[in-house]
């Protein structure tokens, strides 16, 4: 049986967790089931921890609430019962757990995220991992409608619910002015982010001297592009110039000045977190408050992001590729998922770097939600066409066909990109001198080097891709990690050199600054 | 909860977007990055005022960092 859109939660947790208030969330997802039906949208409400509900599909209830295989697992089940066009998670983390992947790029002296919470394993076909390098070809459509980190009240949830309802799908003209905050020192890369996006960067603030006391006017436009700092269980975002790193976006600041319909991507480290305020004086995270207010989709990432400091790169073009998906009229859910599709197609193979990025950033909100409407096609107003669908509306044929074109594109992803995994192999020597003069030349003292091999999936190796099977086992990453003879609090200090090998040979280097 | 260490002075998510000096607690229970709740996660003069010294913090965990709500200089 197929269903449009399945809505996927624990009952038990959140029953545990809003005691005698749980029907108030009842009911406001009873409205939102009713409003998705009058928009075309047959939505079902399933519970992992449902003996019932699972048992009906053939599937296993998730007891534990926070046993993660036991979830995606649930979660497997359940899309292979209904397979929804949308799949929306109902709670936070306390609620639904993220699953944690080991971080690729871990380093205790660097990013020491050991793990990195992620909703993309639930967009994928392959099984319960740890390991990111199985989760990079997406092919479902999904979203988090997140409640509060422990709170009791269900207010905030109900309001989420409530948004969803009664969200309204509005002209690209509405979207076309948008508010920008960047760190100053990043402000070349994000007015060139904007410059793709817009047109034009002519609109971005920069921080300092800006921020984070913005007008109605700025914060009342309906998208967001935000490139600053984060950090965990804050509030806050912050500019940089030099070692000064002020307040350049506040959760306390954007409360009730959020426009009904807001869609923001996040570029910053922690942007999309979902911690409980009382980690922080009670005061909810951005993410948190920009929903509250009548957001209708965030995209950022739960952990240590990374972006080149000139030009565009990781989280710069995930976000990028996120917005203008939204602003051509996707949903959110598409958006989000098109958004890693784009990132991951860009590449023969994602090196750590790229690897962390694509399963660091997810969609917070309704997936089903098309905030921006279709430009429609000139056909769809001549006699014919509308003679044609008089009857009956085209809106599921061209979804489904829209669903496949996806499904397509992550499943080739997952067969065919390659990735890279650490290895003990030393550099080729002749490679070593090249990046150590290159270190040389930028005044980079190295400290560190790691080699990586690079991995392809087996059915990548066969048919007309056979005749790239010797070379690719022949590629090697060299990464060499060194600090530039800066003062210590100067952006900049830290940059990677990226060597690409192939049979010893070098054929790709790039310098990655830090910011 | 309580952790006592020394504090000192390194560079943080080396290579990331959010490279930036900051301050550590050394304790038997492992190094943490420091912050000061509500105080600026990348660079607070309160904190900055503790370096080179021992102290005893009440505060979280949370994701490598303590949070901390309170302090006292041990020496």
């Amino acid at each position: 049986m197929q269903m449009d859109k399945v809505i996927i939660t624990n009952m038990g947790a959140l029953r545990e967790k809003y005691g005698k208030r749980m029907p108030r969330i009842e009911r406001a997802l009873l409205r939102l089931v009713a409003a998705d039906g009058k928009r075309g949208l047959e939505t079902k409400v399933m519970a992992v921890d449902s003996a019932a509900d699972m048992e009906a599909i053939g599937g296993r209830p998730a007891m534990d609430k926070n046993n993660q295989k036991q979830v995606k697992t649930a979660v497997d089940a359940v899309y292979q019962a209904y397979r929804p066009d949308y799949l929306m998670i109902l709670g936070a983390p306390d609620i639904f757990p993220h699953q944690d992947l080991r971080n690729p790029v871990y380093d205790p002296r660097g990013d020491d995220d050991r793990v990195v919470p992620s909703d993309i394993p639930y967009a994928c076909e392959a099984f319960y991992s740890t390991d990111s390098r199985r989760f990079i070809g997406p092919t479902r459509v999904v979203g988090r409608l997140p409640d509060l980190m422990g709170s009791a009240d269900p207010a905030y949830l109900v309001s989420l619910l409530g948004t969803a309802a009664r969200h309204k799908t509005r002209a690209r003209s509405d979207y076309q002015k948008h508010f920008s905050v960047t760190a100053e020192v990043w402000k070349e890369s994000t007015a060139l982010s904007l410059a793709k996006l817009f047109g034009s960067g002519a609109a971005m603030a920069t921080s300092p001297p800006k921020g984070p006391a913005w007008t109605p006017a700025q914060l009342g436009r309906r998208v967001h592009f935000i490139n600053c700092h984060g950090a965990p269980s804050d509030p806050n975002f912050y500019g940089q110039r030099g070692n000064a790193y002020p307040v350049a976006h506040s959760a306390k600041r954007l409360i009730q000045k959020i426009m009904n319909g807001t869609v923001i991507a996040v570029e910053c480290c922690y942007g999309a977190e979902l911690y409980d305020p009382a980690d922080s004086g009670m005061q909810a995270g951005i993410c948190s408050t920009y929903l509250r207010d009548g957001a209708y989709g965030y995209f950022g990432s739960s952990t240590i992001a990374y972006g080149p400091s000139e030009g565009n790169g990781q989280a710069d073009l995930i976000c990028q590729y996120f917005l203008s998906e939204v602003l051509e009229g996707a949903s959110l859910g598409d958006a989000a998922l098109r958004a890693r599709h784009r990132f991951a197609q860009a590449y023969t193979h994602l090196d750590p770097v790229d690897l962390k990025t694509l399963i660091q950033f997810h969609l917070l909100g309704d997936p089903s939600i098309h905030a921006v409407s279709y430009v429609t096609h000139a056909m769809a107003r001549a006699k014919v066409f509308k003679k044609a669908f008089r009857s009956r509306q085209n809106v599921k044929g061209t979804r489904m066909l829209r669903r496949e074109k996806s499904a397509r594109t992550g499943t080739n992803l997952q067969h065919s990109l390659g990735t890279v995994k650490t290895t003990d192999a030393s550099m080729p020597p002749d490679v070593a001198e090249i990046l150590a003069s290159a270190a040389k030349e930028s005044a980079v003292s190295g400290f560190g080097t790691r080699t990586f091999n690079i991995a392809f999936p087996a059915v990548a190796m066969k048919g007309n891709m056979s005749r790239f099977a010797e070379v690719r086992k022949g590629r090697a990453v060299h990464l060499l990690v060194g600090r530039k003879d800066l003062p210590p609090d100067a952006p900049g200090r830290v940059v990677a050199l990226v060597a690409t090998v192939q049979d010893g040979q070098l054929i790709h280097i790039r310098r990655l600054h830090s910011r | 909860m309580k952790l006592r260490g020394r504090v000192t002075k390194r560079l943080l998510y080396a290579g990331t977007k959010s490279e930036h000096e900051g301050l550590v607690l050394a304790s038997p229970e492992g190094e943490f990055k420091l912050r000061r709740q509500g105080g600026n996660p990348f660079r607070d003069d309160t904190l900055a005022a503790l370096e080179g010294k021992e102290i005893e913090g009440e505060g979280i965990l949370r994701k490598g960092q303590f949070i901390m709500s309170g302090w006292k200089i041990l020496n």
